[in-house]
């Protein structure tokens, strides 16, 4: 038994998965990982560094690390590519003067090898805003049809309202839990 | 056993804390508040004293009076011709209730009126923080637009502008070329806090911090630690840790202006404790940040601390 299968044991015996979310600065990480964790998210300032919260949800263990967006914060998201299971792109939907940027991110993050086998969710976040795309436009903008790499979906939300964002978590942790616990 | 203790406490201060007092009343001859404001050091001793006191009246009078003056503060009325009005209202009401003879105890009057005064002062000053915090950064409002401006030339006199949105924002620590969204759940309590620090001190403490936070290794976000930092001022006001400092540094009902200070004293010194950390990088703001938190706390849980801060004076 290799190295590797003892610790995917482990991971079995916990359910354990990490997530790592991403995204620009102002796209909603934070307010999602508030939401989704039942906290109050009237007072969020801009996250400097990291959050990191471990979450119960359907029996499986969640360790959500959230990553601030800011230009100059982009160079130290590859510390925390190590064992991701699950990658959560966040797109503030109603930003469209960024969105080449936005995919240009996207991509540039998707060659990365040690995210080589997380699964990939992409949240069309901020729909409660006149003027957001949709998550149909979006696929379109981000060019997302090319990802050959990773299973990917994109999911429409709103932080705020909460709406849609069960489905999308619940979406990612199906695929991350038929990929790593029903393996052997 | 925990839980025993717990019973033996509340059944001291229920039954046997009144019969104290009232052993202390007949052998001094001074009620409870009269010892506390003749008896406590001023400032948030005392004023915390009284706070305390009032609360574990049982007089309905007295919880009449709190919830009165719960109500003009929470909706802003203390201010001015009325504010002093209201103080010697209630300073009138305890004499009554505590038959205390205000010519013999003209002292305890003034001292009582200022405890009063500071600690419906708080309460006002928290619903006004409130709703500035709850306003949201507009960049369609004049104001909001200008005051934004005015944070530029204060921090950079030297420097125009290009353009309403320009890369040069993130020059002063902002996260993108337009600093609106950046205000984020602080509102315009976070801009308003930011503009006091940088007008009000711009040429020393401001400007001394600002060259800090452009240093290239151990450099950090101005703007954005500035408004990370309004949440830190503004759970402390909300948590009351920042009694000590609001009771100990104002003489009048205290206002934003003192909110303003208290945030610009935690900028200063988190500039001083960040420097000191030799950080490596952004991304140990959390821990540093989280580290300087509960020492704040600590030397806000010392109520003879009087902050003797190099830059924000007395009100």
């Amino acid at each position: 038994m290799g190295f590797l299968s003892v610790l995917r044991k482990m991971k079995q015996k916990e359910k354990e998965m990490r997530i790592l979310i991403l995204g620009l600065d102002n796209a909603g990480k934070t307010t999602i990982l508030k939401r989704f964790n039942g906290e109050d998210i009237d007072t969020i300032s801009p996250t400097l560094g990291f959050n990191i919260k471990t979450l119960e949800h359907r029996n499986f263990k969640l360790n959500m690390w959230d990553v601030g967006g800011q230009k100059s914060l982009r160079s130290y998201w590859r510390n925390y590519f190590e064992c991701t299971d699950g990658l959560i792109w966040v797109v503030d939907s109603a930003d469209r003067r960024r969105m080449q940027d936005c995919k240009n991110e996207l991509h540039k993050l998707l060659l990365e090898e040690r995210l080589a086998g997380a699964t990939l969710l992409i949240f069309a976040n901020k729909q409660d805003l006149p003027g957001a795309c949709s998550a149909e436009e979006l696929q379109e903008i981000l060019e997302l049809n090319l990802i050959k790499t990773h299973h990917w979906q994109i999911v429409w939300c709103s932080a705020v309202t909460g709406e849609n964002l069960l489905k999308g978590i619940d979406w990612l942790i199906n695929d991350i839990a038929v990929r790593i616990f029903t393996l052997d | 056993m925990v839980e025993m203790y717990t019973y033996i406490w509340l059944f001291v201060s229920y039954y046997v804390r009144p019969i104290y007092k009232w052993f202390l009343r007949k052998t001094t001859g001074l009620c409870e508040l009269q010892r506390i404001c003749y008896g406590a050091v001023s400032g948030a001793p005392r004023v915390r004293a009284v706070e305390k006191s009032l609360g574990a009246s049982r007089s309905p009078q007295i919880a009449q009076l709190i919830a009165h003056l719960n109500n003009v503060s929470d909706n802003h009325r203390f201010v001015g011709q009325n504010g002093r009005e209201i103080v010697s209202g209630a300073v009138s009401t305890v004499l009554l209730v505590k038959r205390i003879n205000p010519r013999v105890h003209f002292q305890f009057v003034k001292s009582f009126g200022h405890c009063i005064q500071q600690i419906w002062g708080y309460r006002q000053l928290l619903a006004d923080v409130e709703s500035l915090r709850t306003t949201t950064y507009d960049p369609d409002n004049v104001e909001h637009e200008r005051k934004l401006m005015l944070l530029w030339e204060a921090l950079r006199p030297d420097e125009m502008l290009a353009s309403r949105i320009t890369k040069q924002w993130q020059d002063i620590g902002f996260q993108g070329d337009d600093p609106k969204t950046d205000f984020r759940g602080m509102g315009l309590l976070g801009l308003e806090n930011l503009l006091f620090f940088a007008s009000e001190y711009g040429n020393g403490p401001a400007s001394h911090v600002l060259s800090h936070s452009l240093h290239p290794v151990h450099g950090y976000a101005f703007a954005i630690v500035g408004i990370n930092l309004t949440s830190m001022a503004w759970q402390l006001l909300r948590d009351g840790h920042a009694k000590t400092y609001v009771y100990n540094t104002c003489k009048a009902v205290p206002s934003v202006r003192v909110f303003h200070q208290f945030y610009c004293y935690l900028f200063y010194e988190f500039d001083r404790h960040w420097l000191a950390c030799r950080p490596k990088s952004m991304m140990e703001f959390s821990d540093i940040k989280t580290k300087f938190e509960s020492n704040v706390k600590a030397s806000l849980q010392d109520p003879n601390n009087v902050f003797s801060i190099r830059l924000a004076d007395t009100v």
